[in-house]
């Protein structure tokens, strides 16, 4: 790399010659290595996907779970150094009390995605610090429903000062923040080692059109995992999924763990799916002789 | 003159308000709250020879409503488990029930953590003065609590102490608390401690003999606790419902609960 | 002329001399007076065999002025527990407020080990707090009922008031209900073998008839009323509206008040 003994790489709050942070783009190298993890904002909800790598045998099967909740509606999942994910889900969860202390209401998960943009990119500025190991997913359903205020104790008046507002607001959310602090808001995201085939996935879903549901994208996630681990399959791996519905979906506007049969389910038709993505190739190959 | 002027008059007149300060600076507060209230109910303990019986109706009120009819003032306490089958010590609690509950709890966990440090329950005597340093140590703002403290003593005979809400206490034959102690007592020192009970012609004056005390079997004691209770039911509007019954002997703790009038 | 309103017909310093405020002050310490202000009246709740039943009506009081009248004075926990409130509105707002970040708090470990606190994990913790404030001469002056299922899926039903004392019985209520609704509910479930014999909707009557004489006979209550079901399945909570009032009996009343006849 050409920033090696130049120097500007040992720290942070130091611009090399040319304007980069070298210490940001190896904590985007830290992510790189890590489990992929995958977001799909659906028409109806979001799903949160991740592969987890199973770095040991003696680790007992479904606990260190990866995905986690931050409030009632909003969901984490991320990839890279996995103590730093911890601290990005405290510091989530912090925020996320403080703004109902404040507000007497839950964040929602664009304000919740931009506080913690903030946090992690004063992780890129000074020499004390380094930057965050991690590229976090941030999913959430706003409630669409009239919004709710903690501890009120009415329905309130339905018209006049202090009356309804009308018209649509809330919905499923989906961003994605970097470790320089960056986040943007996806239909589909990806992160890890398998992100550039998983993000090819998210691709061909179409997602903008927003005519994929809830339980269709709990499949794609699943598939999608399953595909982007493909490129090393001697690896162990489990299948950890999260998802948000809206308050009339199958979550109830919570953000909660796939139940176990429709995880199990999605599971099946993920390894279908690329089995015969396999068969394909065989085929493929075989022809490919035949026409020799 | 000034006082009719349409106009003010620059730097005056002023006008009063009565905006006296309403409160003092120093920071002290007074509250027109009371912590503390009455629940009712009597307790009762006896120590035989081989064993101690603790007793309590189980009727919890708030003036002249009752709370439940079902409410145990008899607790084990310093068991390994949440039945408490393996503990060695009964406490009965009677006064404001919310203090109380957090009394038994706190002697309960006092008597646990001896027993995980020593690796032996804690003895009786000395858990009856632990229990006495607890009490006195909230002295300015009490436990509002009799408490009667149960159990076997090391030469395995029954023994009860009694307290006053801070902590003071002794160790005795009998002691009955609560609503209905003063209608309680005096048929247990005639009865347990035969007070004003003398030997049938054994002389006049100061030659009468008292009758000699000597320690009731455990079935006769039963029939006494009964028979306290169902007369105090009678007499008090705060005891009834229930008689829960504690026996502690050498094989362990025995629990009964009888009924009592409803009314 | 002074053009401060809120000079105007107060006592001129010139002609009267300045208000000698000296008598007013004290040496004694602040009188914090401490009680309810905005208060919801009775809560009342009954087990049946398969769960518990708990109503409570929509009207918060402002000593006797019918202030707020949609007022829900029944909270669903965690979607397994319900807790009635009785007194202070703003305690229950800030208990409210309290058991949502509690319940926040518990969702981060549910999906880890299954862990939830029932019904009677939170009546306990509800009556530690409340004896913790009262210990602190800071109550929250609220009597609350907790209702569920316990650890073995029974019907738990348990009440905590402002002193931090705790019961438990087959029927439970608070305030007024106490001396109206208890002895009806008694009548169906006297102690806890009888809560066997009792149908949901048996006790939804028993508790709408307690509803019933309450709006009758206590003057700080209303017709409109929340009602909750808790079984192991879940919590069900509805709105109700006491129907079909008859007055007639209220010209036969005599003897009370400044009516001598």
């Amino acid at each position: 790399m050409t920033s090696i003994g130049t120097g500007y790489d040992l720290a942070n709050s130091i611009f090399s010659p040319d304007g980069r942070n070298f210490q940001v783009e190896y904590a985007v190298k830290a992510v790189e290595n890590g489990g992929t993890s995958v977001g799909i904002r659906a028409k109806d909800g979001v799903v949160l996907a991740v592969e987890k790598v199973v770095t040991s045998k003696l680790l007992k099967p479904g606990a260190n779970k990866r995905i986690a909740t931050v409030d009632r509606h909003l969901g984490v999942v991320y990839s890279g150094m996995v103590p730093d994910g911890h601290h990005f889900v405290d510091r989530s969860r912090d925020e996320a009390r403080s703004w109902r202390d404040t507000f007497k209401t839950p964040i929602s998960t664009s304000d919740l995605a931009s506080r913690m943009g903030g946090y992690l990119q004063a992780y890129t500025l000074y020499q004390s610090v380094r930057p965050f190991g991690i590229t976090a997913i941030v999913g959430g359903f706003d409630s669409e429903l009239e919004a709710l205020v903690d501890g009120e104790v009415g329905s309130g008046p339905s018209v006049g000062a202090g009356g309804k507002v009308e018209g649509k607001h809330g919905g499923p959310g989906l961003y994605m923040i970097e470790p320089s602090g960056m986040y943007w808001g996806y239909y589909g995201a990806a992160t890890g080692k398998g992100r550039q085939a998983a993000k090819a996935e998210l691709e061909k879903l179409n997602l903008a059109e927003g005519k994929l549901d809830l339980q269709q994208a709990v499949k794609e996630a699943a598939r999608i995992i399953y595909v982007a681990q493909q490129d090393n399959k001697d690896k162990e791996f489990e299948l950890e999924m999260s998802w948000i519905s809206s308050a009339d979906g199958p979550t109830k506007g919570r953000h909660m763990e796939v139940p176990k049969d429709i995880l199990a389910e999605a599971e099946r038709l993920a390894k279908k799916a690329i089995s015969e993505d396999d068969d394909e190739e065989e085929e493929n190959k075989d022809e490919d002789k035949m026409e020799e | 003159m000034a006082m009719f002027s349409q106009n003010p008059i620059m730097n005056g007149p002023n006008y009063s308000f009565a905006e006296a300060p309403k409160a003092a600076m120093d920071g002290l507060r007074e509250h027109r709250f009371n912590p503390y209230t009455d629940n009712g109910g009597s307790t009762l303990a006896i120590a035989g020879d081989g064993f101690a019986i603790m007793a309590g109706d189980t009727r919890l009120t708030s003036g002249y409503s009752i709370n439940t009819r079902y409410a145990p003032k008899v607790f084990k306490i310093g068991g390994t488990t949440s039945s408490q089958d393996d503990a060695n010590i009964l406490l009965s609690v009677v006064g404001f029930a919310a203090d109380g509950e957090a009394l038994q709890e706190r002697l309960d966990s006092v008597c646990k953590m001896y027993r995980y440090r020593h690796g032996k329950p804690m003895s009786v005597n000395a858990c009856a003065k632990r229990l006495s340093t607890i009490l006195y140590q909230k002295r300015f703002f009490p436990y509002y609590v009799y408490a009667i403290l149960g159990g076997l003593d090391e030469e395995g005979k029954g023994a009860v102490y009694s307290y006053d809400p801070v902590g003071s206490y002794e160790r005795e034959q009998c002691r009955a608390g609560g609503a209905a102690a003063s209608l309680i007592m005096p048929f247990l020192d005639n009865q347990v401690n035969f007070k004003n009970q003398y030997v049938p012609g054994s002389g006049i004056g100061h030659e009468l003999q008292e009758r000699d005390r000597v320690p009731l079997p455990r079935d006769e004691v039963e029939i006494l606790v009964k028979d306290a209770f169902d007369s105090a039911v009678e007499r008090h509007i705060e005891v009834g419902d229930g008689l829960q019954m504690m026996i502690i002997t050498k094989d362990g703790i025995e629990e009964k609960v009888l009924p009592l009038k409803k009314d | 002329m002074d053009h401060r309103p809120q000079a105007w017909g107060r006592p001129r310093d010139d002609v009267y001399g300045a208000y000698d405020a000296s008598y007013m002050n004290t040496n004694l310490p602040n009188q914090h007076t401490q009680s309810p202000i905005v208060t919801g009246t009775s809560v009342v709740a009954m087990k049946f065999k398969d769960g518990v039943v708990m109503a409570a009506d929509n009207l918060a009081s402002y000593g006797s002025l019918a202030r707020f009248t949609d007022v829900k004075r029944l909270r669903t926990f965690a979607d397994t527990s319900v807790i009635g409130f009785g007194g202070d509105v703003s305690d229950m707002q800030y208990l409210d407020r309290h058991l949502t970040e509690l319940g926040i708090d518990e969702a981060y470990q549910s999906d880890v080990g299954g862990h939830n606190l029932n019904a009677r994990n939170l009546h306990k913790y509800l009556s530690k707090l409340l004896y913790h404030r009262r210990s602190k001469f800071d109550p929250l002056w609220n009597h609350l009922l907790v209702a569920g299922m316990d650890e073995d899926d029974k019907p738990f039903l348990a009440a905590a008031d402002l002193l931090g004392t705790t019961f438990t019985s087959p029927s439970l209520s608070t305030g007024f209900g106490s001396m109206l609704a208890q002895p009806i509910m008694r009548k169906y479930v006297p102690d806890e073998a009888s809560v066997e014999n009792i149908t949901k909707e048996k006790a939804v009557e028993v508790i709408k008839e307690c509803m019933k004489v309450l709006f009758y006979r206590d003057a700080r209550s209303m017709d409109k009323y929340s009602l909750a079901i808790v079984t192991k399945d879940g919590v069900e909570l509805s709105e109700n509206k006491l129907e079909n009032q008859s007055w007639a009996f209220a010209d036969r009343i005599k003897g009370y008040g400044t009516q001598t006849v």
